[in-house]
């Protein structure tokens, strides 16, 4: 699996505070095992109410939030801490595409799928603490296949990377399939994720994401707000 | 959550996040059949209903015709101002009768609009024709007897029409008895008495036939409806109780590994015993994904492959985004077969996934390479509205079928 180490280009030396909220106690000590192998990372606070969570740790720069907690989605919420720039994390057994949408339109910086596993956590809270996109299969799933009449418009190069990602979960196979480097696979998914900011209604986080895009060079400023005018320059950005 | 992730989760992960499609197109036809059956025979009941009640509305139209008209109208005989017209007016009549009486019958309905016309024509002629001596005795038979032909003329038309030729009825009687000069006080209450005395009698059966169609149609109704939800129930348990036994199942083999290694009996570092719990959890999280049901065809045919080849202890994971849109049978063929081969021959751990949308539809399945042979080779056809792609890198082994909208 792919699971791009490159994406945390996170302030070096200084780990990554994290927030874990879920009702699960067993998800909790699963996930800060998978986070404590990494160094870059640390978990500031665990809990099953966010608001608890983030008073106890308001350092925190990531918040892996489960989409559903005692029963209920709290998808206002995550609108609510998005909006105040949170970097949450959605991660929830919920994999139907319309909740993955739902939750990149709330302002959720990544959707991770809670059978992923450990790989495409760390990466995608490593990239989520630099406000750089991750899409973890699943995601690019509910991607390629969003429907709705105001989905963003991706270039054909976009589509295929995300469809071939989705089904072969390797971004070397898709590379070797496209004959385009990994590299140029990561960035065409990349793209199309930060598409998805404009989407929905405006949040911090949706922001901070295409800030640092237009900082990478991933989109041009230019390029944005008009994306239909993309399909023709769907050319990898150096 | 197992903290082991790589292949192993990712093989026995079962997603399925697209519509599922199993008891639906098995369980549809037993609640159709159940509910089919059951509404003809309601109507067949309201309908028996009804043809009594025309029977007997044509059976005393005819008998008083015969009964009392006519041997009035013989007694009365030349003594009538012109009995020809008034034998004419009952021949008239008499054939209205029989044909109406054979429409209603046969269970159609007589042309109501131009029989009343004629009826009232003959109305009309005879009171002319009777004469003042005649004009309240039975050989004026249209006063008393021609109601209960309004009656077979108007069947299952609204009361009000019944009522308006009727009343028609009353004033052409009331302008013969101004003619006749027979304007006596005691005429005039023999007149109102008359009308009244032969109008109640038709309106309360033509009124109580319409209610008695209305009651039994309404009953008929009811019990269709009954019929049809208790089919439905009847399909309905028979999916829950089929999920529920393979859920017993399923849950009896997941418990197994549970219980070995709770005993200590299994130990988890054992590839083995992984490779069961992995099976197990992969059966469990598919049948729990199965609870909606969109009865696709595709969906349907890669879901039954799936099951097959994780019967033969694969584990497998189905992925479906988007509704596939109603496709040509050698369409979704040449979609499904290549995938359904391949998966035939995969080893280790399979993802298959299905991304659909109104004009575009992609089946993949991708595997762990391995050594064995190549699969099946597709259709040869490349011109065909599926495109095929397969092929093996050393770390998967990847097929792909798409179809386009042309």
């Amino acid at each position: 699996m792919d699971a791009d180490p490159l994406a945390a280009g996170v302030n070096a030396g200084q780990p990554v505070g994290v927030a874990i909220v879920d009702d699960h106690p067993v998800v909790i000590d699963g996930v800060r095992a998978w986070l404590s192998s990494e160094p870059r990372l640390r978990v500031l606070a665990t809990g099953d109410d966010p608001d608890t969570v983030l008073r106890a740790a308001p350092g925190a720069e990531v918040v892996l939030l489960d989409l559903r907690l005692h029963g209920r989605m709290v998808l206002d919420k995550l609108a609510e801490l998005s909006a105040a720039g949170r970097r949450v994390v959605v991660y929830s057994e919920h994999t139907d595409p319309q909740t993955m949408l739902a939750a990149l339109d709330a302002g959720a910086v990544a959707f991770l799928a809670k059978h992923e596993g450990r790989e495409h956590c760390v990466a995608t809270v490593l990239a989520a603490a630099s406000d750089r996109p991750y899409v973890p299969p699943a995601l690019a799933g509910a991607m390629v296949g969003d429907a709705r009449p105001d989905r963003p418009s991706l270039s054909d190069k976009e589509r295929e990377a995300l469809l071939l990602w989705f089904q072969s979960m390797s971004k070397a196979s898709v590379a070797r399939r496209m004959q385009i480097s990994e590299h140029t696979v990561k960035q065409y998914v990349d793209r199309a994720r930060i598409k998805y900011t404009r989407a929905g209604r405006p949040a911090a986080t949706k922001a901070a994401l295409l800030a640092r895009a237009i900082e990478d060079g991933l989109v041009r400023p230019e390029e944005i707000g008009i994306y239909r005018s993309q399909a023709s320059a769907d050319r990898p950005t150096p | 959550m197992a903290t082991e992730s790589g292949t192993t989760l990712a093989g026995g992960t079962v997603v399925h996040t697209g519509p599922a499609v199993d008891a639906a197109p098995r369980l549809r036809p037993v609640a159709r059949a159940g509910t089919a059956g059951a509404v003809p025979q309601a109507h067949a009941v309201a309908d028996a209903s009804d043809r009594g009640a025309r029977l007997v509305a044509v059976g005393i139209a005819l008998a008083w015709h015969l009964a009392v008209s006519l041997p009035a109208v013989l007694a009365a005989g030349p003594g009538m101002a012109a009995p020809a017209v008034v034998a004419a007016g009952w021949l008239v009549t008499a054939l209205v009768g029989v044909a109406t009486g054979v429409r209603l019958l046969g269970g159609g309905l007589p042309p109501a609009r131009r029989l009343a016309a004629v009826l009232l024509a003959v109305d009309a002629a005879v009171f002319a024709a009777a004469g003042e001596r005649f004009l309240f005795t039975t050989a004026n038979w249209v006063w008393g007897g021609l109601a209960w032909f309004f009656l077979l003329v108007l069947w299952q038309r609204p009361v009000r029409w019944l009522l308006a030729l009727l009343a028609a009825h009353a004033t052409i009687a009331l302008v013969a008895v101004v003619l006749h000069g027979t304007t006596a006080p005691a005429d005039l209450s023999r007149y109102a008495m008359y009308v009244y005395g032969t109008s109640t009698l038709p309106v309360a059966v033509f009124a109580g036939a319409a209610a008695l169609t209305a009651l039994a149609r309404d009953r008929a109704g009811t019990a269709a409806a009954t019929l049809a939800v208790a089919a439905e129930r009847e399909a309905a348990e028979r999916a829950r109780s089929e999920r529920q036994a393979r859920l017993a199942l399923v849950s009896g083999t997941a418990e197994e590994v549970l219980a070995a290694l709770a005993t200590g009996d299994a130990d988890p570092a054992d590839p083995a015993v992984r490779r069961r719990a992995v099976l197990a959890a992969a059966r469990l999280r598919r049948l729990i994904a199965e609870s909606d049901d969109v009865p696709d065809p595709l969906l349907h045919e890669l879901r039954a492959a799936a099951d097959l080849a994780e019967r033969n202890g694969l584990p497998i994971e189905l992925v479906a985004v988007g509704t596939p849109p109603e496709l040509p049978v050698d369409v979704r063929r040449a979609l499904a077969d290549p995938l359904t081969a391949a998966l035939a021959g995969a080893r280790g751990a399979a993802r298959l996934t299905v991304v659909a949308g109104p004009d575009e539809v992609v089946v993949s399945l991708v595997t762990p390479d391995h050594d064995g042979p190549d699969d099946p080779l597709p259709p040869t056809d490349g011109d065909g509205p599926v495109a095929y792609l397969h092929e093996r890198d050393g770390e998967i082994r990847w097929t792909q079928t798409r179809w386009r909208q042309a």
